[in-house]
């Protein structure tokens, strides 16, 4: 019998099996509303993925190496806001957009160390120190950054807020794809190049598989931690600009609440929440199969409001499958001896 | 030494993160007394006793599922169920305008069944976690969301109102000048601490937590300890959501959802492990009333809301953060004095040795 093209197909990460949900659920919504086939589709799906996809990534590393972060959203609305208050209070940066997102990953950068001294210096288990982190960095940002919605913008960032790459007129609605699709898909790239081929992403696995014996086989775990922590600040730094940059209105009580649906998201992509697996294309097909059934509800009739329940069951749904998938794993291997002798 | 004070220090050391508490109470009492002179008045305990219950009920929540190695985020969502089905019932059955005497009648039976419904939920939280064997963290996280979605589709997101005095009483109402949740509080707090200590299961909650090897090879069966622990968490938190429905006066998918971080901080800052085994039910009402001294404290000199979300993470950090540090350097200390110990006991010396 030949079943290798089977689990080729399903992917390590049950890639397959996230493409065939997707592609299922677009034809159940399109025939339901056949409106739902077009670009607008498509492009709505690309902007409204974008910046969880981002968040997505650095959370991707943590969840690989074993751990969890709740403080990204924190740290993104912090960098994304205080960027977009300190060229208003100081005429710093305001005419260039790279300057905005520099300036926005350096803050990213030193709140991420924030984490990284809680986790990998005092070893705190990691969804307790990013549970207080999270209380700290938002209530900073609250108390000393400001706490009013800013809507004047540098002009270089209010510039690249209105950037899109490509416009769909249906009628009077016109349908856009941010630009910023592109910094966005160059992340997912470079975190999957990481992942894959570099000496510190092999490491982030191991560590995640098992930490006693990464640190016998001579891989440096603190140091490695205290990366991952960084690159995930810089990274959730970035993603709060993109935010900023797109929304339009710098709103200081946004994204906070929202952690669920990007940890939602990269379990559903197939990491396994006990670390060490875990794929950039999964997590991709995770959050881009979430925007889907949040984008469609509408279109199928079911009120907004039911937006939280349905990614709630998503989860659910990815959890259960996992975990059925990894017992039955458990008892294949422990028979097959047995069988054979 | 004498025997009777090596007693004493022995039992206080043993008792470090309750001492240790109380210390910090009373350091937290003394400046806010000094600081305000409204702070060390009958109403501003009475004030805080109202607002201490329903976190405190949240914090044993956690603290059970935390002495298991496990953890509960979905209480907040639980609670919400639970007040939800009472808002709910008393709107469908115009309560409000009852007469006192089916009020009455009305009020109990939809406390019972809002009660009942935070206990279904907790029957969820087994199931996942006990029979399908899927990580705490991951089936709470799903259920805080799945049931928090359900309140917001269920309400269309909005805040229900209509209750009857009688069940309004259950939160705002006195006992010989102690607020009623203060004694709901204790009343729980007495028999969740019966549940762990004095009754078999609740010995293998702690055993499953401490040692989850050890207890499987001791023939502990973990399904029914995961199920009592996660009902009775879920219990306890519906418990702290009809309060808060009740202080509130109405009901709403929202409500104490800024209760999670608040209820974790507590828990750890009572003494309990994260990685399960270890804590007491005083610990957590200790520490629970602590912080809300502080909590009231800032409030009284004018502190942001804000500052107090800053204290709480940069509590949490810090506790974990003195725990861990101790545990890995504290051991060779430790060990050392076990070691003279040994030796002193081994050439007779009556006055450090101890006997078991």
């Amino acid at each position: 019998m030949r079943s290798i093209p089977w689990n080729r197909l399903r992917g390590r990460n049950n890639e397959g099996v996230l493409v065939l949900s997707i592609i299922a659920f677009s034809i159940a919504v399109g025939i339901s509303t056949p409106s739902f086939w077009g670009w607008p589709t498509l492009l709505d799906l690309g902007t409204n993925s974008l910046i969880n996809l981002v968040f997505a990534m650095g959370v991707l590393l943590v969840i690989v190496s074993g751990g969890i972060d709740v403080s990204f959203m924190a740290i993104g609305i912090f960098s994304g806001y205080a960027v977009i208050i300190l060229p208003n209070a100081t005429g710093f940066g305001a005419d260039y957009a790279v300057v905005g997102f520099a300036t926005a990953a350096l803050i990213g950068l030193g709140l991420g160390l924030l984490n990284a001294i809680a986790i990998a210096g005092l070893r705190i288990p990691t969804l307790i120190a990013t549970l207080g982190t999270q209380g700290i960095i938002r209530g900073a940002m609250l108390l000393w950054v400001g706490s009013k919605v800013i809507p004047h913008y540098p002009a270089g960032l209010d510039r690249l807020g209105n950037d899109y790459l490509v416009t769909v007129h249906s009628g009077a609605a016109a349908t856009r794809l941010s630009v910023l699709i592109i910094p966005a898909a160059v992340i997912c790239v470079l975190v999957g190049l990481l992942l894959r081929y570099t000496m510190i992403g092999r490491s982030i696995y191991a560590i995640g598989g098992d930490e006693e014996s990464a640190r016998r086989a001579g891989i440096p775990v603190t140091g490695i931690k205290v990366f991952i922590y960084v690159f995930v600040g810089v990274l959730a730094g970035i993603a709060g600009m993109m935010h900023v940059t797109r929304v339009g209105l710098a709103n200081p009580y946004e994204l906070v609440g929202g952690e669920l649906d990007v940890i939602a998201a990269v379990v559903l992509g197939g990491a396994s929440i006990f670390g060490g697996s875990g794929s950039v294309t999964g997590t991709v097909l995770g959050v881009v199969l979430i925007t889907l059934v949040k984008n469609s509800l509408i279109l199928l009739g079911v009120p907004s409001t039911w937006q939280r329940f349905a990614v709630g069951l998503l989860l659910l749904v990815g959890i259960t499958a996992q975990a059925l998938s990894a017992r039955l794993r458990r008892r294949g291997p422990a028979l097959a001896p047995g069988v054979a002798a | 030494m004498s025997d009777l004070t090596e007693r004493a220090v022995q039992r206080l050391l043993s008792e470090r993160d309750l001492v240790a508490l109380v210390a910090m109470g009373l350091v937290v009492l003394a400046v806010f007394s000094l600081v305000t002179d409204t702070f060390l008045t009958v109403i501003s305990f009475q004030v805080m006793g109202f607002q201490v219950a329903e976190v405190a009920l949240l914090s044993l929540a956690v603290m059970l599922s935390m002495l298991t190695g496990g953890i509960d985020l979905s209480i907040v969502s639980v609670a919400s169920i639970a007040a939800l089905v009472v808002a709910k019932g008393f709107a469908a059955t115009n309560a409000a305008t009852a007469g006192s005497g089916r009020a009455l009648w009305l009020t109990v039976a939809f406390i019972a069944l809002g009660l009942l419904a935070g206990v279904a939920c907790g029957l969820v939280n087994g199931f996942l976690i006990a029979k399908l064997r899927i990580t705490p963290i991951l089936a709470t996280l799903a259920t805080l969301q799945i049931l928090n979605g359900i309140g917001i589709a269920w309400t269309g997101g909005v805040t229900v109102y209509g209750m009857p005095n009688q069940f309004l009483n259950v939160g705002g109402g006195y006992v010989y000048h102690v607020p009623i949740p203060v004694l709901i509080l204790l009343g729980a707090a007495f028999l969740t601490g019966v549940f762990v200590n004095r009754t078999g299961i609740g010995l293998r909650v702690r055993l499953v937590g401490a040692n989850p090897t050890a207890a499987r090879y001791s023939g502990l069966n973990p399904t029914r300890v995961l199920y009592a622990t996660y009902v009775a968490s879920a219990l306890l938190a519906s418990i702290a959501g009809v309060i808060i429905a009740s202080r509130a006066a109405s009901a709403s998918a929202d409500y104490g959802a800024s209760y999670l971080l608040l209820a974790i901080v507590i828990v750890v800052l009572g003494g309990v492990s994260p990685l399960g085994g270890y804590g007491t039910v005083t610990g957590v009402v200790l520490s629970a009333f602590v912080l809300q001294m502080v909590s009231t404290g800032f409030n009284m000199v004018e502190f942001s809301a804000f500052a107090y979300q800053i204290a709480q993470g940069v509590i949490l950090i810090a506790v974990i953060g003195l725990n861990t540090l101790t545990q890995r350097y504290g051991g060779a200390w430790r060990s050392r004095l076990l070691r003279s110990r040994r030796r002193a006991a081994a050439t007779g010396d009556p006055s450090t040795a101890r006997t078991q």
